[in-house]
């Protein structure tokens, strides 16, 4: 819940008061938060022994969890967009 | 940067099994939650510095929110079934599937969530999805429909595969890309504590 408030908090800013020519800072300053939280995830990997002992699995697992979902969003999308924008161009 | 997000994943691995204890280390593992904040804070900022995209979704005539909506609806149903095919719980089903290829958001968020495991599968899946999709952009352009390939690449169409999608579809669909990724983008971060919400037990 914090989370959402404080990104609301950050849209309303970056709307209202943010200036544009910081923008570059603030995906800078975006790309130095992500990579430390990577590297914070990556020590709890390591320092997690069963985790390590299941790599192969949750290999697997990941490579369910791309495919299925990627497949299911092709799909819809594919056939509601077909019957959206032939209703468009038939206007 | 996915160069960049493994390279900091397999050091913070290697930090976390040769490394022991190093306090510069568990100070940051202790304030990761605040790293994440402000990490949404600023996601939240380059959402309100984005101007015009009302007005551009307006020009569609709300039939640009039908690819956003089906690449979200797709998403999360999609973890649905992988729920009942891995055995995982829905909540954390729902979100992975439901980050749409935003690795580095997905992976520490759900990973602050439900541990370290969901969030190394949340990562490692989207990350798949990142790198698949850039590489099933021509393929699904010349078999299916532009749509089509915005749906596969979900939240990464306004950034990693957008050159892609300049490559094997129209300029009106390179602009529905980049919308589609915006509005994706700004779906993630309320998608996965709602999936909680929704799913949760």
């Amino acid at each position: 819940m914090l989370t959402i408030l404080l990104m609301c908090a950050g849209v309303l800013i970056g709307k209202l008061l943010f200036p544009e020519r910081w923008a570059g800072a603030n995906g800078r300053l975006q790309v130095v938060l992500t990579v430390l939280l990577i590297f914070t995830m990556g020590v709890s990997i390591g320092r997690n022994d069963d985790l390590l002992r299941n790599l192969t699995s949750i290999g697997l697992d990941s490579a369910l969890f791309c495919v299925i979902p990627m497949a299911a969003s092709v799909a819809l999308v594919y056939l509601v967009a077909r019957r959206a924008f032939a209703a468009k161009e038939g206007e | 940067m996915v160069f960049l997000a493994l390279a900091a994943l397999l050091a913070g691995i290697a930090c976390g099994l040769l490394g022991g204890d190093l306090p510069a280390v568990d100070a940051l593992l202790a304030s990761s939650d605040l790293v994440l904040n402000l990490l949404m804070f600023s996601v939240g900022v380059s959402i309100g510095l984005q101007r015009g995209i009302a007005r551009k979704i307006a020009q569609y005539n709300l039939r640009a929110l039908v690819i956003p909506l089906g690449v979200t609806i797709g998403s999360v149903a999609g973890g649905v079934v992988c729920s009942l095919v891995t055995g995982y719980p829905l909540a954390e089903s729902a979100s992975i599937a439901g980050c749409m290829g935003w690795y580095s958001l997905g992976g520490v968020t759900i990973g602050a969530l439900s541990g370290g495991m969901y969030g190394g599968v949340a990562f490692l899946s989207n990350l798949m999805r990142e790198m698949l999709s850039f590489f099933c952009i021509p393929l699904l352009a010349r078999h299916l429909s532009p749509a089509a390939c915005i749906a596969a690449a979900g939240a990464t169409s306004e950034d990693t595969t957008l050159p892609m999608m300049m490559k094997y579809t129209s300029e009106e669909d390179v602009v529905l890309s980049v919308l589609n990724g915006a509005i994706c983008s700004a779906f993630v971060p309320v998608l996965i504590p709602l999936c909680y919400q929704l799913f949760g037990a």
